[in-house]
């Protein structure tokens, strides 16, 4: 099997899927060559995610990296997320596959536009 | 899981447990090569004449008319390159939905200084046999279409092709890997002159094919060396894989009707139910000359790789027409030539029924495929309802 157990195992079980209602913030990420889209939307309290949602169209892995990236934002600081790297997203899948390395890429830039779009609204919440 | 289903015969298909038997003594037991003068070499040499009368039997040809070869690609690359070189120069004419193994033929003799004429295919994917007439030229060398599309099914109006190329004198070479041993081939009646087929994809060994070449055909050999195959293709044949060819051959002679009959029965069970099942589904390819046992599905704005990867999860092997490679997805280029739109085509399963495909399997199989797309399409930014 040239994927993970855990890569699978989140394919199979994707956690945080489907659409948030009235979010604080919203991102999105897309893969030119390969048309692959995420989106992720976050609710914040006291500066970090307290919940994290996210769409995917794309293959599994990309499915996969968005699941494995909605466990790792949830009750991070959104100055964090704003940073995430998608080496994080591939280690929390135990790695990605040469040619599916695109797939934590396109969830990181959803993540990181996510945490953009909350703290470019920030000074108007508070 | 425990269960396992296999829907991708158009791929390759379980050797045949007969066809098994009748390879094994050679082996270990006969096992000199069929050049050889001696009784050693005699014995091969045997087998692949039975070999030989069994292709030759099944197709209504002279045995003397079969060159034994070692995959379908060879055949295609045998077969096309073999009528074009043939010439010095020349025009060629073939569809845009052949196989590879066809259109890199094609496109490697372009750079030979060939023409070639793509013609296109209609929605369903059927070639308009009045574009190849359009398109035969004074130069024309050969009509190469193929009898069957691996992807979508299509069954091509080979009769009608071969008909107008019959007329205007130009070599007619007919792709029947996806057919050959499945549907009943006329290549007299057809006015075909040459024809590839294989073994694997009718319950035989991989690495064996042939080519049908009428005798009188003008074409050269396009591999040297010895004089095996009456000079037509050098090397020393692949006697156990060549007697299994001949087994899977005769076999299918004998099941080809009653097995035709129930697979399609079985790819129209699973067509119904994915339609009754699951929303936004439609049908590539024509609704009725079509492979027995090809059933090509489109999920609307679902990327079939996800739905391969959840099916494969749950044990069952499909294909997928659209393939993600080094970050860039190609949809499917025969289903991009019919006009399939990018949602529907992105999201393009090929499901390849077989001899031992029961209604059990298309029962889980719609069992399995109804929730997975459901949870896809959930998931999905870009969903449908």
């Amino acid at each position: 099997m040239r994927y993970s157990a855990t890569l699978l195992e989140h394919f199979m079980r994707p956690r945080n899927a489907g659409l948030m209602q009235h979010p604080d913030a919203v991102g999105e990420g897309e893969y030119d060559g390969c048309g692959d889209l995420a989106r992720f939307f976050l609710r914040v309290r006291e500066g970090c995610a307290s919940e994290v949602r996210f769409q995917t169209y794309g293959c599994g892995p990309t499915i996969a990296a968005a699941s494995a990236a909605s466990e790792l934002a949830c009750g991070r600081a959104v100055d964090a997320l704003a940073r995430l790297e998608a080496g994080e997203i591939e280690a929390a899948l135990d790695g990605l596959p040469e040619d599916r390395k695109h797939a934590a890429d396109v969830v990181a830039d959803a993540v990181r536009a996510a945490a953009r779009d909350y703290l470019k609204r920030r000074p108007h919440d508070v | 899981m425990s269960r396992r289903v296999y829907l991708d015969h158009n791929a390759s298909t379980p050797v045949h447990p007969e066809v098994v038997a009748a390879m094994l003594p050679y082996f270990g037991e006969v096992y000199g090569n069929p050049s050889s003068v001696h009784a050693f070499g005699r014995e091969a040499r045997e087998a692949l004449d039975v070999a030989r009368e069994q292709l030759a039997t099944f197709l209504r040809v002279r045995p003397d008319e079969v060159v034994f070869l070692s995959g379908g690609t060879e055949a295609d690359n045998f077969s096309v390159k073999g009528l074009a070189l043939a010439r010095d120069r020349g025009h060629v004419i073939t569809s845009r939905i052949e196989h590879h193994a066809v259109l890199r033929s094609c496109q490697w003799l372009e750079s030979r200084g060939y023409d070639v004429t793509y013609v296109p295919v209609d929605a369903s994917g059927m070639v308009d046999p009045d574009d190849v007439r359009r398109a035969i030229r004074p130069d024309t060398i050969a009509v190469t279409i193929m009898h069957a599309n691996s992807e979508v099914g299509t069954i091509q109006p080979i009769a009608d092709i071969g008909a107008i190329t019959r007329e205007r004198g130009v070599a007619l070479h007919v792709d029947a890997v996806q057919t050959f041993g499945k549907l009943p081939i006329d290549v007299h009646g057809w006015g075909i002159d040459v024809l590839s087929c294989s073994s694997h994809k009718i319950y035989g060994p991989k690495g064996v094919a042939a080519a049908w070449v009428r005798k009188g055909t003008k074409m050269v050999a396009t591999q040297h060396g010895g004089e095996h195959e009456r000079r037509r293709r050098a090397g020393t044949e692949n006697v156990p894989g060549i007697v299994g060819f001949g087994k899977a051959i005769a076999i299918r002679g004998r099941d080809m009707a009653e097995e035709g009959v129930r697979v399609t029965a079985l790819r129209d069970r699973l067509w119904r139910g994915l339609q009754d099942r699951v929303p936004e589904v439609r049908l590539n390819g024509h609704p009725v000359h079509r492979l027995p046992g090809t059933a090509n599905v489109a999920f609307r704005n679902v990327e079939s790789e996800s739905i391969v990867l959840g099916l494969d999860l749950r044990g069952i092997g499909v294909s997928a027409g659209s393939a993600c490679t080094s970050g860039s997805v190609e949809p499917s280029y025969v289903l991009v030539a019919m006009g399939v739109p990018l949602d529907w085509a992105m999201g393009a399963v090929r499901h390849s029924l077989g001899r031992t495909t029961t209604a059990e399997d298309i029962d889980y199989v719609l069992d399995c495929t109804e929730p997975l797309v459901r949870k896809l399409r959930e998931a999905s930014p870009v969903s449908v309802g």
